[in-house]
């Protein structure tokens, strides 16, 4: 009996514990997107994005001059229309017309400037800088055209002019809120910054001021779910509507969930081996060739990924201009024998290889997936995980201080154009210190196309020169060519129209929810 | 007891200076570029330089430190690297979810865990003993990650009663407290038991009984307030590394705690954050012993501070 007391506490709270239980959680507001995301963002500010999912958020309160549509096209946006001088250098852009600000100040070719001087601005934090350097200055001709003149022609203007970091900004906003942008982002797009709690969410409201066609939705919610697990727990809940990247074996599970639609869309997330071409042992070409055909990445992408990338037929992402389908490498380790054994290759030379660990979708378990193909052609391969902070320290040294011979990495053109990628990667002036050739890839004949395919301003003459390019590279093997990853996006069935882009963003603002 | 309390916070300025100089190396010692975790694998060289110049990395370390701890007087932490904005502002709004989230999991933990501990002392060795130091050695041994998606399954997403993660009403609460409590409840428990089986085998407890004292007197009056200090020192410890923050559960249920504060600060090589959460971890786990020493005077006469 003594202890019934006890007993009778312990059974109160147990009840209080059950009942509280029981209290209903937060109703669906009319009209709201509640979009799960992985990481919180740093900032707001278009100019000091490097995450792709920000950028993708920036984008709905930023307009920009063009826009990248779901068929990879460039269209205008902000911009009405283009004239290109014939040296290429000067470009000329008719702007729209009763456009404004969220903070009332009308848009002008005065925004244009303002956006893209900060965004050159060398005292300011601009981490993609690079992708707008080829730009001289910006001449304000009246209050609704502007020149922009360029150091070198340059013809994928236009879907630089699409990026998140050229996106327009008020002038007024710039000159009076400085660092506070990051917080307080003033843009001229559909969706407006309702509130922002570090850490949990960012709430976009409707701009009803917008001059494009009005959204559907009031409200988008980003939800930080940093768990993989937790945010495909909460969208099968019906406590998010969408989701996206989420871990490959999930995906199997979602698609047959009746409430779940799933989209495996292409992107441009390409992941690749990289070789330090100028490690003794890896300047031989036939050395790089034999590795690529070491590897069988069919299987790694069916049995590694889920099914969920397509293995690389070219040095670049289809949905690139420029794109050129090479064709794959077999996997045939026979040859990479005899290719190794024709370069007198080392065998028992022990071989570093380093990884990443949950930078990109199973980044670790792929490497370690080559690494058993290198080893079963007799290759001695180390491979080695560090955090990402010390990852890209080691990968971007200069060459006299590089110690990597294999790395895998991954590179997501934002602009999609076959410079950005081939040039970014492959051309000899991007080695590090001075760039990301993390490859240290040089080669002379390589440099010229890519130069020819910068300056050219014919379609036509361009795709002919990223054909040589990519047959060129393809046989110089500079990486081992690993895949493409998809990009899936999973939204609640009720949810129609969301749109998704192929340099891995979305656009729901003409969703509807039924 | 005032002299005692003044002394003891003024004793924590060497231990603060002291912890501040340690991170302060240890971080600079970690591999990685903080600028060009900043700048991000696509920039250029000469972006990570300007980075680096605008955070005054490129200053040496001394001058660096002497910079941090004058600001410091000042009571200012400094900016972000990665989201440009005060420290401080980043803390506090982070704070509060921990502190909610701690208080809510430790007072469950107790609420749980002392009756259970009592309970199995006055039970000791019969079923009802076995039971309890089964369910805690569970609960000690449980990962709290698993628990908390297992209890996210069950209660979110096959049964539609809790949310899965997140922050806003009461009952976001519930899951990540549970859970969070589970490993504190287990550990009060035990240590409740043990306490309380060497104070009930005492003298004074015998001459309790035998002066015929109801046996809910004996037990909750004289031997549990005897055997409550090795307990509440137990809370103290849990409490405060509650406090640090709870990263793996916050991670789950999606709580924005300052526990994911310092691990995406510190992946990020943020060394203002990093700085700044780690001096006022020390804080509060500083201030938290104290309570509990003064806790100590209170709960046992025979403890005198002056």
């Amino acid at each position: 009996m003594r202890s019934v007391g006890l007993w009778k506490g312990f059974f109160v709270a147990l009840l209080a514990m059950g009942l509280i239980a029981f209290i209903p959680h937060q109703a669906l507001a009319a009209k709201e997107l509640r979009i799960g995301i992985g990481i919180d963002a740093d900032s707001l500010n278009p100019h000091e994005q490097t995450t792709t999912l920000i950028q993708n958020i920036c984008d709905f309160m930023y307009d920009t001059l063009f826009y990248q549509n779901e068929q990879a096209k460039v269209v205008p946006m902000l911009a009405t229309e283009k004239s290109v001088s014939k040296d290429g250098l000067v470009w000329t852009f008719k702007l729209r017309h009763g456009v404004k600000f969220h903070d009332g100040t009308p848009f002008t070719a005065e925004a244009v400037k303002a956006g893209l001087d900060r965004a050159l601005d060398p005292k300011l934090k601009v981490p993609l800088r690079f992708m707008i350097t080829m730009i001289d200055r910006v001449e304000v001709v009246d209050d609704y055209t502007v020149k922009i003149h360029l150091k070198y022609p340059y013809a994928p203007l236009d879907y630089v002019l699409s990026a998140t970091i050229s996106a327009p900004f008020s002038p007024k906003a710039v000159k009076e809120l400085g660092d506070k942008l990051a917080v307080q982002p003033v843009g001229t797009g559909p969706y407006k910054l309702g509130e922002w709690v570090k850490g949990e969410r960012i709430v976009l409201v409707r701009n009803d001021n917008y001059y494009g066609k009005k959204p559907t939705l009031d409200r988008i919610v980003f939800t930080v779910v940093p768990e993989h697990g937790t945010r495909t727990a909460m969208i099968r809940s019906g406590d998010l509507d969408m989701i996206v990247l989420p871990q490959p074996p999930d995906v199997a599970a979602m698609e047959k969930d009746p409430n779940l639609k799933v989209i495996n869309a292409p992107s441009t997330r390409y992941l690749f081996m990289g070789i330090n071409n100028q490690k003794d042992i890896f300047k031989d070409k036939r050395v790089r060739q034999a590795l690529n055909y070491a590897v069988d990445k069919d299987t790694i992408v069916k049995k590694v990924l889920f099914s969920l990338a397509d293995v690389a037929e070219g040095p670049m992402p289809e949905s690139l201009f420029g794109y050129y389908k090479v064709g794959k490498y077999e996997y045939n380790p026979k040859k990479a024998k005899e290719l190794l054994a024709a370069a007198k290759f080392p065998m028992d030379r022990k071989i570093s290889m380093i990884t990443p660990t949950g930078r990109y979708t199973f980044d670790r378990q792929v490497s370690e997936a080559i690494q058993a193909y290198l080893t079963d052609i007799g290759l001695n391969v180390e491979l080695r995980t560090y955090d990402w902070p010390t990852y890209i320290a080691m990968i971007y040294k200069p060459i006299e201080q590089s110690e990597t011979e294999l790395f895998l990495l991954g590179w997501g053109p934002i602009i999609l154009d076959a410079d950005f990628m081939l040039y970014g990667q492959f051309h000899s002036s991007v080695l590090p210190p001075k760039g990301m050739g993390s490859a240290f890839y040089s080669n002379p004949e390589a440099d010229k196309l890519f130069d020819e395919g910068r300056m050219a301003q014919d379609p036509a003459k361009r795709k002919e020169i990223y054909k040589k390019a990519s047959l060129l590279l393809w046989d110089d093997a500079p990486w081992i060519w690993l895949y493409v990853q998809k990009y899936t996006v999973v939204h609640r069935k009720n949810i129609k129209g969301i749109v998704v882009l192929p340099m891995e963003k979305f656009n729901p603002i003409y969703a509807t929810i039924e | 007891m005032f002299n005692y309390v003044i002394k003891r916070l003024l004793s924590t300025l060497p231990v603060l200076v002291g912890i501040s100089l340690i991170i302060f190396i240890l971080l600079r010692s970690l591999p990685g570029d903080p600028a060009q975790v900043i700048a991000g694998e696509l920039a250029t060289q000469e972006a990570v330089e300007a980075i680096r110049v605008q955070l005054g990395l490129d200053k040496p370390l001394y001058i660096q430190y002497a910079i941090f701890m004058s600001n410091l007087i000042r009571l200012d932490l400094g900016k972000s690297a990665r989201t440009s904005q005060p420290v401080l502002s980043e803390i506090w709004s982070r704070l509060p979810n921990t502190v909610l989230l701690a208080i809510v999991s430790i007072a469950l933990a107790c609420i749980l865990g002392i009756p259970a501990g009592i309970l199995s002392s006055v039970k000791h060795y019969s079923l009802t003993d076995y039971v309890v130091m089964v369910l805690a050695l569970f609960g000690i041994s449980m990962p709290v990650f698993w628990l908390g998606l297992m209890l996210i399954i069950v209660f979110s997403v096959k049964l539609h009663l809790l949310p899965a993660g997140g922050i806003g009403t009461f009952s976001h609460i519930i899951l990540p407290s549970f859970t969070l409590a589970i490993f504190s409840t287990a550990f009060i428990a035990r240590m409740t038991r043990s306490s309380m089986m060497e104070v009930l085998g005492q003298d004074y407890i015998i001459t309790a009984r035998s002066k015929g004292l109801l046996e809910k007197i004996v037990i909750l009056k004289h031997a549990l307030r005897n055997a409550f200090i090795p307990i509440i020192t137990v809370i103290g410890l849990q409490f405060g590394s509650l406090l640090g923050g709870a990263v793996l559960t916050e991670t789950v249920f999606a709580w924005p705690g300052i526990g994911r504060l310092i691990v995406d600060s510190i992946l990020a090589r943020d060394y203002p954050v990093v700085q700044g959460v780690v001096l006022i971890f020390a804080l509060l786990y500083i201030l938290v012993n104290l309570v509990v020493d003064i806790l100590y005077a209170y709960i046992d006469p025979r403890i005198h501070y002056d």
